[in-house]
């Protein structure tokens, strides 16, 4: 079936795909960060496209100290794996404190509160991220050095796989694999389900419901951590404002898949990717935006629960 | 339900907020009254401080959000210009400049509102002889009304859609009247840069001359500008025979590129032209052009002349291959005075100065010119002053023979320059003059 | 008098302090009379949200888009590129239907989804709402927005002229002050329509449903009914203040002024003022947009005046510090104050329940009163 429609739509098609997969794959890290702390708290962390924002600012940091980046950003040449191995510890560990100290300062007092309390407040922390955005790098899109090579690998082929695919690929399936083991095998995995499924009845059997929310907060912001150092390198680029579109995609992406649920995190960010690629492609870049939202509500209208959302029964 | 005691006792602190607001409001009323307030800062003056009077100038230009790199650079021109002018002992007044900002935190760009408000402030400010800005042109077409009808002369850095001045054939049949309500029909509005018609056009010559280029994809921001820079260039793209593979406007909230760009190599263009700015990813799109292996070169307009377009896009993914067309001459092309400002320049903000810098130190110098032709404070005078500037040599931009605004406020220096990125600098390849 | 008829009072007090705002005395009040406009016009938007979220606690993400529709409806209506040519009330009530029935339509498809499934469909039709209408260049005119939106007071007369009698009052009715006391009287029918409203049977009902669902459906109500209702009167306000908006601008501005953002910062307004209460609700406009577009601006300027901060530092200007003081101060207000700076009673009694059981006189007669207002909400719900 593939063979033909993509005779019909032109060889670029596979190149879409690929564009769309990779990007999908980065939505889908982040899209983890949303549903994780939807599951557990039911809040919808407007914050989190600005933290992936600062673990972006953060790498280039690092990539400037390490020497693999002039101040402008610009590739030295130099140590250039050095910086991609420091930043891929060093920006999750970022991202992952600072998620769990605004967690613990903003949203910790406010979990009895009504609902939008927390919105509001995360809305706020917001806001205060891309001041702290904008104080540090400035207004303008940066450079991020292109420590890995975009050398394309298949010349040869239709598709053109570049060493920053691979990067993508081999950094974002590990990283999701693991955390679906992790969630699902190990005590405080099992502890986060519990928690998302009752949270009342989690503590009554022992667990300790903040630690999970702690460590909840964590894992999410680790992962837009690495989502961010693997997005710079992809797309070179960091600037104060690519947390929003960002965000929203992968928050649209949670939705798409069943909010508070892993693999439809994962497949909803894919479907975004593709989607937002072949929009593009086939009607205009101008038109990409749009197009995934009508998608989005299209399928929601179907299936209200998300593509694999659990159909919740009404609580009495 | 909302009217139990509780809620009254509310009622009542609502109202005391109310009052507080309202005597803020009149407070501020009371604080504009006291006329000249800003005399004690007449550290300019050497012989006789407190004794000049206080001229006001203003400029609106959006300081948050993303354009904040531009407008600095033009803030850094002005306050340029009005020391120079408070360092000559035989100025007459003192300059009070203000920087006013016409974005907003929420908006993070330019605000309707806020635009409108600062229009009006400066009408109401008896001290205010001039208004400098705004930067975009939909924010002009906002407040240019306002200051038409006060007789208030707007001078703009860097606004260059056509129609705000002049008539452009079948765009807006309303334009340019719309913005210059008084009666009779007074021009108070005036630009030192050259309009878009001027600098797309000869894009596009230069794109058949020097480029050779037969098939040319084009790309828009879909703002004003940008889009306005690219029909006119594609105009000029049918009338010269360059075929149009393409055009496409961007999605400009998006961080990257690469799905328009394998649409893009698809049509194997020998140039990709974007008109738009360094904000509305002017930089992105240079880099993921190359990181599609597409290897024809890029044009972009005067929002792409700053050394910020070349950070953003990377040194190494511009040079040799992308054109960028200002109006009038890059800064390092400048003799005599406009030398002399890009050596003190440097000196006092130890970077070069930005094409924009050029326009904010033009538009105040021009303004400053009239102020001391006209030699008292009066509107009318300092307007007609400002609008009947001929063979202006003073500033940065004129050179030996000088510029002068035409009958419709706009510059007579009808220059344009194309540049190319050369070792991560901005290098004068080509001027026209027309 | 009884407690609401001193209640209702304070309100009138306050509008007649706004409507006294053209007469006062100083060189600026025109300014801020002025920009007090566009925030009488945010109030409106304020409003129409609140019916959504506040009465029926739908969370709805993209207000702003109906703001714009009614904005844009006012453009086509009254610019010069169309044939339409309408006048003042034609556009308002058109506004106002037009994008009523773009609620309806919009959102009777997506009523079965619940909660943040609704908020994130919201959210996703306020940004398509937007790329729309920048991309049809061909009606809208894409980012250059209509302008200039200037229809006649009356159908078949000539608009009056008036005098400028004071510094800053325009000689039209589409200027200030004329306009201004026009938005305030639009503003002040709306707040007065909804005070009734809450009180009518639709408004209890949207409460019932808004803390119950289930049980108000049990009670016969027509979830699915209420909410459209809902939608249609608070999208409708939303037009009806878009056009009021685009009348104070004189065109549509750009699309990108009905986005995302505008949408946050209603909402944020009405939290911190008090959700689902009225002058809750317009106080935080005041605030909030007042904090934006006036307080910031005035705070900069008077630092430049005093020269506090001589070479132009990012970091010691207000407005480089602008969402931070904003995102401080949701956060603040909402781990502090969370029912708002005016809540609605219900609300602050379910968030401070140990406020009703201090003992003293005050308490005791708040009890008496709460008491009162008990039964007749257990009558409402079981209405």
């Amino acid at each position: 079936m593939f063979e033909s429609i993509a005779t019909a739509l032109g060889p670029e098609f596979y190149q879409y795909l690929l564009a769309g997969l990779v990007t999908g794959l980065l939505y889908a890290l982040i899209a983890l960060g949303y549903t994780m702390v939807y599951g557990i708290i039911e809040l919808i962390n407007f914050a989190h496209g600005d933290l992936f924002m600062l673990g972006a600012f953060f790498a280039l940091q690092l990539g400037i100290w390490v020497g693999a980046a002039d101040a402008k950003g610009q590739a030295t040449g130099q140590s250039a794996i050095l910086a991609v191995a420091v930043m891929l510890v060093a920006a999750p560990v970022f991202c992952a404190s600072l998620n769990v100290f605004v967690d613990r300062a903003v949203y910790k007092p406010l979990r009895t509160a009504p609902k939008l309390a927390p919105l509001v407040s995360a809305i706020g922390v917001s806001f205060i991220f891309m001041n702290a955005g904008v104080f540090w790098m400035g207004t303008y899109d940066l450079n991020f050095p292109a420590l890995v090579p975009n050398t394309n690998l298949t010349p040869d082929w239709t598709v053109a796989i570049t060493y920053q695919h691979l990067m993508v690929l081999l950094v974002t399936i590990p990283v999701m694999v693991g955390l679906t083991l992790f969630v699902r095998y190990t005590a405080l995995g099992k502890a986060m389900r519990a928690t998302a499924q009752n949270p009342t009845a989690a503590q009554l059997m022992g667990i300790n419901v903040d630690r999970v929310i702690t460590a909840t907060f964590a894992i999410g912001g680790a992962l837009a951590g690495v989502a961010a150092v693997v997005y710079g390198l992809y797309v070179n680029s960091a600037g104060y404002q690519m947390g929003f579109q960002t965000g929203l995609f992968a928050f649209t992406a949670a939705v798409l898949g069943g909010i508070g649920n892993i693999p439809g995190a994962v497949l909803g960010g894919i479907l975004i990717g593709i989607i937002e690629k072949l929009g593009t492609g086939y009607v205009g870049d101008q038109w990409r935006q749009p197009l995934i939202f009508a998608i989005l509500i299209v399928i929601l209208i179907f299936r209200p629960n998300g593509i694999l959302g659990a159909r919740t029964r009404e609580k009495v | 339900m909302q009217n139990s005691a509780a809620g009254n006792v509310n009622r009542r602190k609502f109202l005391a907020l109310g009052g507080a607001g309202a005597l803020a409001l009149s407070g501020c009323g009371g604080g504009g009254d006291n006329k000249g307030d800003g005399k004690g800062d007449g550290k300019g003056g050497d012989g006789t401080p407190g004794a000049k009077e206080t001229i006001r100038i203003v400029s609106s230009l959006p300081r948050t959000g993303s354009a904040r790199g531009q407008t600095n650079t033009i803030v850094n021109g002005i306050q340029m210009a009005v020391e120079e002018y408070m360092a000559d002992p035989k100025a007459k007044f003192v300059i009070d400049y203000k920087d006013w900002d016409d974005a907003t935190a929420a908006a993070g760009a330019w605000d309707g509102p806020t635009e409108k408000a600062n229009a009006q402030k400066a009408i109401a400010d008896p001290d205010v002889m001039a208004y400098i800005g705004p930067y975009n042109s939909n924010a002009a077409k906002i407040s240019m009304p306002e200051l038409n009808e006060a007789g208030l002369v707007q001078i703009s850095p860097a606004v260059t859609w056509p129609g705000l001045t002049k008539k452009i054939k079948g765009v807006a049949p309303d334009e340019p009247e719309k913005y210059q309500p008084f009666k009779p029909k007074r021009i108070h509005f005036c630009r030192v840069c050259t309009t878009d018609d001027l600098q797309g056009p000869l894009a596009a010559d230069f794109a058949k001359e020097e480029l050779k280029a037969k098939k040319v994809y084009i790309l828009d921001d879909k703002e004003l500008y940008g889009e306005g820079l690219a029909k006119l260039f594609k105009q000029r793209c049918d009338e010269i025979g360059i075929q149009v593979v393409g055009q496409e406007g961007i999605d400009t909230a998006a961080v990257e590129f690469g799905g328009l760009m394998t649409k893009i190599k698809a049509t194997s263009p020998d140039l990709v032209y974007f008109g738009g700015t360094t904000q509305s990813k002017g930089g992105q799109i240079a880099k993921d052009l190359v990181k599609s292996g597409m290897t024809c070169p890029m044009l972009a307009p005067d929002g792409c002349y700053e050394q910020a377009f070349i950070d953003s896009a990377g040194a190494a993914n511009l040079n040799d291959r992308t054109y960028v067309t200002i109006v009038g001459l890059d800064p390092s092309q400048l003799t005599g005075k406009g030398a002399e400002f890009v050596k003190k320049y440097k000196e006092k903000f130890k970077t070069d100065p930005e094409a924009f810098a050029l326009y904010g130190y033009e538009c105040a110098k021009v303004v400053l010119a009239a102020i001391t032709k006209v030699g008292k404070k009066d509107r009318e005078e300092i307007r007609k002053a400002v609008l009947a500037t001929t063979k202006f040599t003073e500033g940065a931009v004129g050179g030996a023979e000088g510029w002068g605004f035409d009958r419709n406020g706009d510059t007579t220096l009808r220059q344009v320059t194309v540049s190319r990125v050369e070792g991560g600098k901005f290098v004068p390849k080509k001027t026209v003059t027309k | 008098m009884t407690l609401r008829g001193i209640a209702g009072y304070w309100m009138v007090a306050g509008f007649l302090l706004l409507a006294a705002v053209p007469f006062m005395q100083g060189r600026y009040v025109a300014i801020y009379g002025t920009q007090l406009i566009p925030v009488l016009c945010f109030a409106i938007l304020a409003l129409g949200l609140n019916v959504i979220l506040g009465y029926t606690g739908l969370l709805h993400l993209g207000i702003a888009a109906f703001f714009g529709i009614g904005a844009y409806v006012a453009g086509i209506l009254s610019t010069s590129g169309f044939p339409f040519g309408a006048s003042f009330p034609v556009v308002v009530v058109v506004a106002t239907l037009a994008a009523a029935a773009i609620g309806i339509a919009t959102t009777a498809p997506t009523l079965r989804l619940r909660g943040d499934y609704l908020a994130l469909v919201t959210l996703g039709f306020g940004i398509i709402t937007v790329s729309v209408i920048r991309n049809l260049d061909a009606i809208t005119d894409g980012t250059k927005g209509l302008t200039p939106v200037r229809p006649n007071f009356l159908p078949g007369f000539d608009d009056p002229v008036f005098d400028k009698t004071r510094p800053g009052w325009k000689d039209t009715w589409r200027g200030y002050p004329r306009l201004y006391f026009l938005c305030l009287a639009v503003l002040a029918g709306v707040v007065i329509f909804l005070r009734n409203l809450e009180r009518s049977r639709l408004g209890r009902a949207w409460v019932a449903l808004r803390e119950d669902e289930l049980a108000a459906s049990c009670m016969g109500l027509n979830p699915a009914r209420l909410k459209l209702s809902a939608i249609a009167l608070g999208a409708g306000l939303a037009g009806l203040a878009g056009a009021l908006f685009a009348l104070s601008q004189d065109g549509t501005t750009e699309p990108r002024a009905y986005g995302f953002e505008r949408s946050m910062l209603v909402i944020c307004c009405i939290i911190l003022g008090g959700l689902g209460n009225r002058p809750g609700v317009l106080l935080g406009v005041f605030i909030l947009v007042g904090y934006d577009q006036i307080a910031t601006p005035m705070i900069d300027n008077w630092m430049q005046e005093k020269k506090l901060n001589p070479n132009g530092k990012e970091y010691l200007k207000v407005s480089g510090w602008r969402l931070c003081i904003f995102g401080v101060a949701l956060i603040l207000m909402m781990r502090f104050r969370p029912e708002g700076l005016l809540p609605a009673a219900r609300l602050k009694r379910e968030l401070h329940p140990e406020r009703d059981e201090v003992a003293g006189e005050a308490a005791a007669k708040l009890e008496a009163e709460d008491r009162g207002q008990r039964t007749e909400d257990r009558g409402q719900r079981t209405n």
